[in-house]
């Protein structure tokens, strides 16, 4: 289990970035992802890994409309 | 082109004047009923407390109107203005106008503002602001001739009054040739805003690269079916020689250069962000339908299987690419664009090749999957009829979905909208109802009363049950809700609900924020954002200024700033260029307060007219939660484990019925909840009504604004 | 095209472009006014590319008969919208004017390069 924006998030083994993404359906071009607190550069979605009770944010920014 | 004919009935000189750090100190007054015509100095109380644009607007509004005066009535005005900054050349989105009016939909304020050249070429002309008051006797035009100092008010009977043939005929008219056409700019509207609560004001610009008109909306409220009571055909302005320092700013260069930033931004940009320059707004109609967030069959769904025909990308393919369509001068967001050449498949102009300003996001969502149609050119067509026969598309589409859930439940049949089968998706029966609006007949003037008119006449007229039409009519306060789904969003719930003038988004859309990223957990979380955004968004409305180009592109390191929702950087650049222009030294906590005390003053405003208190601020449940089994059961895994985790409620051999009660009972009481965070934040009592301590914290403790708290207390 | 072809690594960044430039155009010896920009082994100066044009909203940008890219000045609205969208950060503002400026290859810096790190192009 990790937290994903601060809420209870299924974890398995080798879970990437770019996974949760997918398997969230975060599709909005403008997210910010962190893990632990550390920016996760788009580029790097794929190859970082994360690991169990992990908090990671992936804030969409749109305040708009 | 047929001729118009045009009787003078009343002629006024005025010295042309200069603008001096944004302002005119001057504003104009025309009642088109006496044709008495006046100049009025702007006082320094105007500048300070009410700072321009719909600050402006209300405050005259507030000297016209009594409590009792009617929409209709003929002390109603109409209040036109830009603000300081308005006009300025440099800075994306510097060209709107702010309309103000007593609403036929909502029988208090509302403001609406527009694009086009009409407000900055006002203020060049030589006013910051044109109220307009009575009620013409004949169809009249009133022209503003900006380059010589003269204003004139004509008879004009007669001839047709859609936009997108009126419009081209006076900018034709007015302009001396080609090359003038660019210092004209028309306000008009249509036939459909006649026989309508829900008429809009089209604004035009010169677009001198396809060689003719383009129109940009007032649309809520029904300012156009005012405009059209008071027989009022045309506004026309001519104004030329536009530069950017027109509004003698006292720092021209941190204009350029804090343009030139954001021009820059947007260059570099925009096309991996939201690809306004490509196709304005409707960029995100997948992204809400895969968010579950696009309104669909009358707000039940958030999501269709069809979305992809309605995709941005098939926009796309239909507006015209590469090209600078901005609204105003240097807005390069760009995001006016626009389908050419089309050709009309029904109605009066069947057959003709015009240019549809949009689809916007509203207009592909409201029009779109909230009616169940999932055909480009058949938005693309409502879209252009709505804008030319001048109706609000957000209206017209959140009605017409109303209208269609009421028609598959049986309150209304064919015999009651007079043959028309109006179920999600019917294409034909749409156009009708539309053309209907145009010509005032059959179930389209029921229709074109608005959502909360139809409520009654449905209740009282075809016995329908009150309860599920107050549910399910996605309208409150009398005005239609905007194209987003809120259910899932307490914050946007309030962001809708705990409004001025309505649930339009125009205040607060908080819904990512709240429902995915989970940033303001807490009501007092959510509180603050319904504080801080709505005063944020409100300042763009006292300025002239549009609100995109504050966060539909970010600078790259936004990600790394302490708050990137609000997006700090373009913040400090509107507090840079409004001290650029005015000369004065504001940071953006007075930014706020300038706000606050033009918001604190609307809702006084709706107080005195008998609204705008807590009562008024409730939701129909459909924006809130399931109404019906069907909603319940399409999300039902979600719902249920809602239950579960926020209830502790044991779902097993429960029936539908059961559960959506159960969740219905926390739902509305988590907007109480919300509602007490967010009256407690900013500053007004359990009843939403402003204290006397913040008024006089913000420095409006006017006496008639005291008068109206100490009443309602 | 006409235009002004450049060796960057010819330069030496004197200057001396820049003076010319300004004093041609605006009467002063200022780099700030120079369409013309030189240092660190750089010459930054309009190609003619001409993706301004498309920009412009008022159409205040055109291409004249050999091919340079030119401001109609009474056109031009000063939203320096070309200025943020140039790829070559060649558009230039300065704050005591109401229009951008560019380069227009008139070839007077071409003349006075002393490296001939500059010269006219005239090639299709």
């Amino acid at each position: 289990m990790i937290k994903l924006n601060n809420r209870d998030c299924e974890w398995h083994e080798g879970l990437t970035v770019e996974e949760l993404l997918r398997l969230k359906n975060y599709t909005y071009p403008r997210i910010v992802v962190s893990v632990n607190a550390v920016i996760v550069p788009e580029e790097a979605y794929a190859s970082t890994v994360i690991e169990d009770g992990d908090k990671v944010e992936a804030i969409h920014l749109m305040a708009g409309g | 082109m047929e001729k118009l004919e045009h009787k003078f009935l009343k002629e006024y000189n005025y010295e042309l004047g200069a603008v001096d750090k944004g302002y005119t100190n001057r504003t104009l007054y025309i009642n088109v009923g006496t044709h008495e015509i006046k100049e009025k100095p702007v006082t320094s109380l105007m500048k300070d407390k009410f700072i321009g644009g719909k600050g402006f607007g209300l405050y005259y509004l507030w000297q016209a109107v009594t409590e009792s005066t009617k929409w209709d009535d003929p002390e109603n005005e109409i209040i036109i203005s830009s603000g300081p900054i308005g006009g300025i050349t440099q800075y994306p989105g510097s060209g709107k106008s702010l309309v103000v009016t007593l609403s036929p939909l909502t029988n208090m304020p509302i403001d609406s503002n527009a694009g086009g050249y009409f407000g900055p070429f006002l203020k060049f002309a030589g006013f910051d602001a044109l109220e307009l008051q009575g009620k013409a006797e004949k169809d009249v035009l009133i022209f503003i001739d900006g380059t010589k100092g003269t204003i004139t008010i004509e008879e004009m009977p007669g001839g047709g009054v859609d936009t997108h043939i009126l419009g081209e005929q006076l900018t034709e008219k007015y302009a001396d040739n080609e090359e003038d056409k660019r210092n004209i700019a028309v306000i008009s509207t249509g036939t459909a805003a006649e026989h309508t609560n829900i008429g809009l004001l089209n604004f035009t610009f010169y677009d001198v690269r396809r060689k003719g008109i383009r129109l940009k909306q007032a649309g809520r409220g029904g300012i156009g079916t005012v405009f059209r009571d008071k027989h009022i055909k045309a506004l026309v302005i001519k104004c030329a020689g536009v530069k950017g320092d027109l509004n003698h700013p006292v720092d021209k260069l941190t204009l350029n250069k804090t343009g030139i930033k954001l021009h820059k931004e947007m260059h570099d940009l925009d096309n991996s962000q939201n690809q306004m320059r490509k196709i304005g707004t409707a960029n995100i109609i997948s992204i809400m339908d895969q968010y579950d967030l696009l309104p669909t069959h009358n707000y039940k769904f958030g999501a269709h299987k069809d979305t992809f025909k309605i995709s941005p990308e098939v926009f796309i393919s239909k507006v015209t690419q590469n090209s600078p369509d901005g609204c105003w001068h240097g807005c390069s967001m760009a995001c006016a664009k626009a389908a050419d050449h089309f050709e009309l498949k029904t109605g009066p102009y069947k057959g003709q090749k015009v240019t549809i300003d949009g689809p916007e996001y509203e207009n592909a969502a409201g029009l779109g999957s909230n009616c169940g149609i999932f055909d480009p050119d058949v938005i693309l067509e409502l879209n252009f009829y709505c804008d030319t026969y001048g109706i609000d598309t957000i209206s017209y589409a959140t009605l017409t979905a109303f209208v269609m859930e009421c028609y598959e439940n049986g309150i209304l049949n064919k015999e009651r909208t007079g043959g028309l089968e109006l179920n999600f998706g019917n294409i034909e029966a749409n156009f009708e109802l539309i053309h209907q609006m145009a010509k005032g007949e059959g179930f389209g003037k029921i229709a074109g009363l608005g959502i909360r008119k139809m409520k009654e006449i449905f209740a009282k007229e075809y016995g329908a049950d009150p309860q599920f039409l107050f549910d399910i009519g996605m309208e409150q306060k009398g005005l239609e809700f905007s194209e987003y789904l809120p259910k899932e969003s307490l914050a946007q719930q309030g962001g809708y609900g705990l409004t001025n003038k309505g649930p339009q988004h125009d205040e607060a859309w908080l819904i990512f924020m709240d429902m995915v990223n989970n940033q303001i957990p807490t009501f007092e979380d959510k509180a603050e954002a319904l504080h801080y955004y709505p005063m944020f968004r409100t300042w763009f409305g006292l300025n002239g200024l549009c609100k995109l180009p504050w966060n539909d592109i970010a600078p790259a390191d936004n990600k790394l700033t302490d708050e990137p929702a609000k997006i700090p950087e373009h913040v400090q650049n509107y507090v840079d260029i409004f001290n650029a222009v005015t000369g004065k030294t504001i940071d953006k906590f007075e930014l706020i307060r300038q706000s606050e005390r033009v918001y604190n003053f609307q809702r006084i405003f709706n107080i005195r007219m008998g609204f705008g208190k807590r009562i008024h601020d409730k939701l129909p449940y459909r924006a809130m939660g399931p109404v019906t089994v069907e909603e319940y059961q399409s999300r039902e895994e979600r719902y249920d484990q809602q239950l579960k985790e926020l209830l502790g409620y044991d779902t097993t051999g429960k029936t539908t019925e059961e559960k959506i009660k159960v969740l219905r009972e926390y739902r509305e009481d988590q907007y109480e909840k919300l509602t007490d965070a967010v009256y407690k934040r900013r500053g007004w009592t359990m009843d939403g009504v402003p204290t006397v301590e913040k008024l006089r914290e913000l420095g409006m403790d006017l006496p008639e604004l005291l008068e109206v708290v100490e009443k309602h207390r | 095209m006409k235009l002004l072809a450049k060796d960057e690594s010819l330069c030496i960044g004197c200057g001396e472009c820049e003076a010319v430039c300004s004093k041609t155009y605006f009467k002063e010896i200022s780099p700030e006014k120079s369409c013309i920009r030189v240092g660190d082994q750089k010459i930054q100066v309009c190609t003619q590319c001409g993706e301004c044009i498309d920009v412009c909203s008022v159409a205040a940008i055109s291409r004249d008969k050999n091919g340079v890219v030119r401001i109609n000045k009474k056109l031009c609205v000063g939203c320096f919208m070309c200025v943020g969208f140039c790829p070559e950060l060649a558009m230039k503002m300065h704050g005591d004017l109401l229009e951008p400026f560019k380069c227009i290859a008139c070839g007077q810096c071409a003349k006075i390069c002393p490296t001939h790190a500059i010269h006219i192009s005239e090639e299709a």
